[in-house]
């Protein structure tokens, strides 16, 4: 309600603002030549103080006091042919009606059509201390969090947040999570195993060494943890060695109970691993993308991030030679001492190429 | 419901800019002082409105209150307060209404302080300004509205670009927008001169105080975007030809042609046609840079979101407008009288000199930063023109134009004598001739062309002390009348001196870093050390660092003198802001009087050691110390009291009739 009150206000306070020079007479302001006369008198008091300074001398002083009293004299002939303002016309008027009419008309039509007059503003504060039952599941989250806060101590809390992060994607702050519970509380397999798997996640799928010593870690604990049987597994078919990958899940796939959903994911998973064994077709597009970025640059040399795409590349297919004269012709056609020359270099430094000063 | 208020002010103030930009206009046309008279209350109101906006906005921002999209886009509930707040403009929707907001603010300095303004022209100018006002306003509500809603509001934004979260986003863009803006009132002028058909001396002298103010503003706001690019980015350049640079360098140099231009009009009526066609073109060249930057056209970090129907209708803007008035120039222009007759050498002729200069490295830059763009509209094909080809076509150019600075404001009008604005300053001459020498044999034997180049700069400042001496006589009088006649001079001589004056020492800090800079690049672990132009530099390691929104790994230095001595620590860092996923760096940077010692870092070696970029870089503050100087002189000569023309006396009001009356 209040809204609607404070924009009536404001409509009605413009269109007041507008009535007001429309309800003065039409009086006659002074006219433009009266303005320029009154710009050309300070001109003439300007020489007078240039000439009182010293800065010119009389002579000229002279010279542009003439040429300014002609402008003055040419002024005045004109204002004696040219009449005054006319009087207020009532087509005026009507103009001004229909101004004063348009400001509610197009304010109110245009914000009917756009905006949203029943949806109040919610600040954050104000929403973290409604009465949670109303609460959509991030701002539970978000309570949990201000919680987590002010009690950093509280495994439980961490406990309950953790799984949560990881099925919302935020992989990350799972992981600090799980480590938190285990650190507060004491490492149990569920904790490492939930841990293993964000780091996991957070690595785009990549068992990295980090969350494979936590599902060994929870094996230890605890050896027919299933999570973390599954990763070790996986990570032996990233690390090439997919026959010991393959007896590894069937192995972990006779000890299912009727229906468990692992059945699904363990099947996937040696697929997957049958169909890594065609990977020549991707190394020769791998090549072919690279060859073209590189006819690419030499065609158009001044692009910094090509020419680091086209050193990672180089390095990523383990050739390294390449990947150092490309450097050298990125460096050269950007200048060796302008700013980009020096990024490009600064880079090919960081993945170990030689870089001449 | 403050942020329902704040865009219902957008619309009402919209509403009014459609008034604003028809009811004067006609009343111009009509003789009609009632319908003219429209034209101040709609303006101040029109700011009033949109200022209220902007609050409603700001508050939205203050209350991370994540129901407004650009809220939840653009910010997050644990960013410090500071970048909260710049946060407002630090994106697409909300840079667009800061910008509408200065627009209003220049109208309603018009409104407020135009009283010595002709009525017909105030009126005309004001409409102007409403149209400009109308077409941004309807291009923020219909296409970025910064207060469309959500519902149900996210618990969390997604955080502003972490890039943009810095003290410069408090200060760069709105003196860029200052600027831009500002010579939008110059348009608005040099439109309502060609629709009267008329202009006169006096037009000069009432468009010159909102040049200068534009002018320094932009200036400050290019020189603080630059050194926000050499802390921020880590890459050590101040300047990167950039087209998002340029866009902004633009405006500057056509800007600077017509704050000189404008001066030969106010003073002889001379390059009238002219000056109102620079007008034209410095506001068009700022719609340009708008249009470049906003419409996602170009990548940068300045393009928020790219999004086409947004591109097309600041195109459609730019068509209009642009179109719109030089169309309206092409009709009109002739009947426009020519003014005074001068010799070529003269301070006309000097002012002319200049204006070839700075139109004709416009002109450059503008075909260097749209070249690119035409080539991929036409062919496909990316091309890119760096860094060479504005060295090799901009550089040639501006330095005759630097040299010769410093004899225009020595010349008198009308006629001038060039032998004997020489034989003035042979004193100058000799100076930065001496130091050019100096400096070749002490500081470095390497470089002729550094030597020189410091001798260009010394030129302009010594040049324009010339002129300040000259001015007070000193030399020629006792010295008690000299000091006298110096302070008594008017405010827009020492603005000149002041701008060429920083000029020059802008050029010193260039020509300094670029031809005496040292570089020097390391993988670097722990304890290691590297010689930096007589400094050691030893690496005490990294150290590990949580930010409100970001953690960071703190790359820690000290450097030590020639004798061994430590002299600080530097700070370089690698920041990670998790809501974005983002990196960035911060530059570490030491200043040892003018020149400063720079340390960037790279990525990790797979050795774990890091890669340390180091720099020395001589006297490089002097390059934003010159803008701030130029900045400087422009505001002082906006207080000159030539610029203060009082209105004539108005002849006495007709007492006010009753609201009803009946028709004539």
């Amino acid at each position: 309600m209040l809204f609607w009150i404070v924009a009536a206000a404001l409509t009605f306070g413009a269109c007041l603002l507008l009535l007001a020079p429309l309800a003065r007479g039409n009086a006659n302001a002074a006219d433009a030549q009266a303005h320029e006369i009154e710009v050309y008198k300070d001109q003439l008091l300007e020489i007078e103080r240039d000439m009182a300074r010293g800065l010119i001398s009389a002579s000229e002083a002279e010279l542009a006091r003439a040429e300014i009293g002609r402008k003055i004299i040419r002024l005045s002939d004109a204002q004696q042919t040219a009449g005054s303002t006319a009087p207020s016309r009532p087509l005026a008027r009507w103009i001004g009606a229909a101004a004063i009419l348009s400001l509610p008309l197009v304010s109110w039509g245009l914000y009917a059509a756009t905006g949203s007059p029943f949806y109040p503003g919610q600040p954050l504060q104000a929403r973290l201390e409604r009465d949670p039952s109303q609460a959509f599941v991030d701002e539970l989250i978000a309570r949990a969090e201000a919680h987590l806060a002010a009690n950093p101590n509280d495994a439980r809390g961490w406990d309950v947040l953790a799984p949560i992060y990881l099925r919302l994607g935020r992989y990350s702050e799972a992981a600090t999570a799980f480590a938190n519970a285990s650190r507060l509380d004491e490492p149990t397999a569920a904790r490492l195993a939930g841990e293993g798997e964000a780091l996991t996640a957070a690595a785009n799928g990549q068992v990295t060494a980090d969350a494979l010593a936590r599902f060994e870690a929870a094996l230890a604990l605890q050896p027919d943890d299933l999570p973390s049987r599954y990763f070790v597994a996986l990570a032996s078919d990233q690390a090439g060695n997919g026959e010991e990958a393959g007896r590894m899940w069937q192995e972990m796939r006779e000890g299912l109970p009727q229906g468990s959903p692992w059945h699904g994911v363990i099947a996937a998973a040696m697929d997957g691993e049958d169909a890594a064994a065609s990977g020549d077709d991707q190394a020769a597009m791998i090549e072919n993308m690279v060859a073209s970025l590189a006819a690419r640059l030499e065609a158009n040399p001044h692009d910094v991030d090509g020419w680091q795409q086209l050193i990672r590349s180089y390095m990523v297919l383990e050739r390294p030679q390449d990947a150092q004269s490309a450097l050298d012709r990125g460096r050269a056609a950007m200048g060796p001492a302008s700013p980009e020359g020096g990024h490009l270099a600064a880079y090919g430094l960081s993945l170990g190429l030689e870089v001449e000063q | 419901m403050i942020v329902e208020i704040g865009h219902f002010a957008l619309v009402l103030a919209f509403a009014l800019s459609l008034v604003l930009s028809v009811a004067p206009l006609v009343g111009a046309r009509m003789g009609d002082a009632r319908l003219m008279g429209l034209a101040e209350p709609a303006a101040l109101s029109i700011l009033a409105l949109v200022a209220l906006s902007f609050a409603a906005l700001t508050v939205a921002y203050v209350q991370s209150d994540f129901s407004v999209a650009n809220v939840w886009e653009n910010s997050h509930s644990a960013k410090p307060m500071l970048y909260k707040i710049t946060g407002v403009w630090g994106n697409h929707e909300g840079s667009m209404l800061l910008w509408v907001l200065i627009l209003a603010a220049f109208a309603a300095l018009v409104a407020l302080f135009g009283g010595n303004l002709p009525a017909t022209l105030r009126a005309n100018v004001l409409a102007v300004q409403g149209m400009i006002a109308a077409a941004f306003l309807l291009f923020v509500l219909a296409s970025s509205n910064p207060f469309e809603r959500i519902n149900p509001p996210p618990i969390e934004g997604q955080d502003l670009n972490p890039i943009l979260q810095d003290i410069g986003l408090a200060i760069h863009p709105p003196l860029l927008y200052l600027g831009y803006v500002g010579f939008s009132i110059c348009f608005s002028f040099a439109v309502a001169a060609l629709i009267e058909g008329r202009i006169d001396a006096a037009w000069a002298r009432w468009v010159r105080p909102w040049t200068l103010a534009a002018w320094a503003a932009l200036t400050g706001g290019i020189a603080m975007g630059s050194y926000w690019a050499y802390y921020e980015l880590g890459w050590g350049g101040y300047w990167f030809w950039d087209p998002v640079e340029n866009a902004s360098f633009l405006p500057w140099l056509s800007g600077t042609a017509l704050l000189h231009s404008a001066i030969v009009m106010e003073k002889r009526s001379a390059l009238k046609i002219w000056t109102v066609l620079l007008a034209i073109l410095t506001f068009s060249l700022s719609l340009l840079g708008t249009f470049l930057v906003r419409s996602g056209v170009l990548t940068s970090v300045h393009a928020f979101a790219t999004d086409p129907t947004r591109g097309i209708f600041i195109l459609m803007i730019l068509i209009a407008f642009i179109g719109g008035s030089l169309a309206l120039f092409a009709l009109r222009a002739s009947s426009l009288t020519a003014g005074g007759v001068f010799h070529p050498i003269s301070r006309e002729g000097g002012l002319v000199l200049n204006n070839l200069f700075l139109t004709t490295a416009a002109a450059t830059v503008l075909v260097g930063t749209l070249w690119p763009l035409i080539v991929e509209s036409v062919s496909g094909e990316k091309i890119s023109v760096g860094a060479p080809f504005f060295n090799m076509t901009f550089g040639p150019l501006i330095l005759p134009l630097l040299l010769a600075v410093p004899f225009g404001p020595l010349l008198a009008w009308k006629r001038g004598d060039l032998y004997a604005a020489s034989q003035r300053l042979f004193v100058a001459f000799g100076l930065s001739l001496a130091i050019a020498l100096a400096t070749f044999f002490i500081v470095d034997r390497v470089s002729v062309l550094a030597a020189l180049g410091i001798a260009v700069a010394f030129w302009l400042v010594f040049g324009a002390l010339t002129d300040l001496a000259l001015k007070a006589g000193i030399g020629k009088v006792s010295p008690s009348v000299a000091l006298r006649r110096f302070i008594g001079l008017p405010r827009s001589v020492f603005g000149t001196s002041l701008a060429h004056a920083g000029l020059g020492l802008t050029t010193l800090g260039i020509v300094a870093v670029s031809a005496l800079e040292v570089e020097r690049m390391a993988v670097m672990h722990p304890g290691d050390a590297m010689e930096v132009a007589g400094y050691e530099l030893r690496f005490d390691g990294m150290f590990p660092f949580e930010g409100p929104n970001f953690t960071e790994e703190q790359g820690r230095f000290t450097y030590l003198d020639r004798s061994g001595r430590e002299r600080g620590e530097i700070v370089s860092s690698k920041r990670f802001y998790p809501a974005r996923q983002m990196p960035t760096t911060e530059a570490g940077i030491a200043s040892r009087g003018f020149s400063q010692l720079y340390v960037a870092l790279g990525d990790r070696a797979p050795d774990g050691g890091i890669v340390v970029r180091a720099w020395w870089k001589p006297q490089v503050l002097f390059i934003w110390i010159g803008c701030v100087v130029m900045m400087l002189g422009g505001a002082i000569s906006l207080l000159d009291r030539r610029l203060r023309v009082g209105a004539p006396a108005a002849r006495r009001a007709r007492p006010a009739r009753p609201f009803v009356e009946p028709a004539e």
